[in-house]
C-alpha cells in the first residue's frame, strides 16, 4: 500500500511533470524520476534507460519545440498499486516549421517511493520523444 | 465525464478482465456486448477511430472475430480508480491468422464505467489497428 494519498499522484503527473514539460524546466520534470527509472514510448518503441538518457530526450523536445502544452487529463489512480494513468492532450509547435500539431495521448506512470520507476506512452501520431 | 459507478475494485477487474476479455478471446460476442451500454463509445485513440453504440461496436466485433483465427489477451497490469468507475490495463495482445500469421500488441485501454457497465472505452496500441 502506498503512503501517498490520491492526490499526490495527481499533483506530481499535473502541478509538477508537466507543468515542468510545459514551462521548458528540465530540472522540475527530472525531480519526478528515480535515477534508473526507464521510459518507453510504445508507438515507436523507444526506450529510454536511466536519468541521463530521459533527461537528453527532453532537452532534445525543448530544443525543438516553441510551444508545448498539456491538457482535458482524465486520470485513473491505483494508490495500492502506486500507479497513476493519464489520458491527455497535447499541442506543441515547431520552433523549425511553426507547425502546430496536436495529439491525443496517454501515460502509464508506475512510481516507487513517490517517484517514476516507469513511464510508458502511447502517442496518436509520430513519436516527438526520440 | 464522470460517471457513478456500482462496482468496487474487485468487480472492475472482473468487468474488464474476466468477462470482456475472456469473452472477446472466446469469440463470445454476446457475453462481450454485454458489457457495454446501449449508448457506449469505443474509440481506437491511436488510429482516431471510433465507434458510437451497441450496434456499430457489435459490428467491429464480428469483423475483428472473423479476421482471426486466434485471439488472446494476456499479461494484464490493472490500474483501477473504483472511487470514479475507471479502470485501465496494459496487456499483450496476440492474434493469429488463418494463415497461422501471428500479431503481437502492447496495448493499453482505458475503461470508464456507469453503473456497472462500459459507457467509453479508449484503446491505445503500439501498432497497426485491426479495430476498424
Amino acid at each position: 500500500m502506498s503512503k501517498f494519498p490520491y492526490e499526490y499522484y495527481i499533483d506530481i503527473v499535473t502541478k509538477r511533470y508537466f507543468h515542468g514539460v510545459d514551462h521548458f524546466d528540465t530540472d522540475m520534470v527530472m525531480d519526478c524520476f528515480h535515477e534508473n527509472a526507464v521510459l518507453r514510448e510504445m508507438t515507436s518503441d523507444t526506450t529510454h534507460n536511466g536519468y541521463d538518457e530521459i533527461r537528453g530526450m527532453f532537452t532534445d523536445l525543448f530544443g525543438a519545440h516553441s510551444r508545448i502544452w498539456h491538457g482535458n487529463f482524465v486520470h485513473t489512480v491505483d494508490t495500492q498499486e502506486q500507479a497513476i494513468c493519464s489520458q491527455f492532450s497535447v499541442e506543441v509547435t515547431s520552433k523549425e516549421t511553426g507547425e502546430l500539431l496536436r495529439y491525443e495521448n496517454c501515460n502509464r506512470f508506475y512510481l516507487e517511493d513517490g517517484q517514476y520507476k516507469q513511464v510508458f506512452v502511447y502517442m496518436s501520431g509520430e513519436n516527438l520523444l526520440k | 465525464m464522470q460517471y457513478q459507478s456500482s462496482l468496487n475494485r474487485a468487480g472492475l477487474i472482473e468487468l474488464a478482465i474476466d468477462k470482456y476479455f475472456a469473452n472477446v478471446d472466446r469469440k463470445y460476442l454476446d457475453g462481450v456486448l454485454d458489457c457495454f451500454h446501449d449508448n457506449a463509445m469505443l474509440t481506437v485513440q491511436t488510429a482516431f477511430t471510433i465507434h458510437e453504440g451497441k450496434e456499430n461496436i457489435k459490428r467491429m466485433f464480428v469483423d475483428f472475430m472473423n479476421s482471426y483465427e486466434f485471439i488472446i489477451h494476456r499479461d494484464f497490469t490493472c490500474t483501477v480508480d473504483a472511487a470514479n468507475g475507471r479502470i485501465a490495463a496494459s496487456f499483450v495482445a496476440e492474434l493469429t491468422d488463418e494463415k497461422g500469421a501471428k500479431t503481437f500488441l502492447s496495448n493499453t485501454n482505458f475503461w470508464r464505467i456507469r453503473n456497472d457497465r462500459f459507457q467509453e472505452v479508449y484503446v491505445y496500441m503500439s501498432g497497426a489497428n485491426p479495430l476498424t
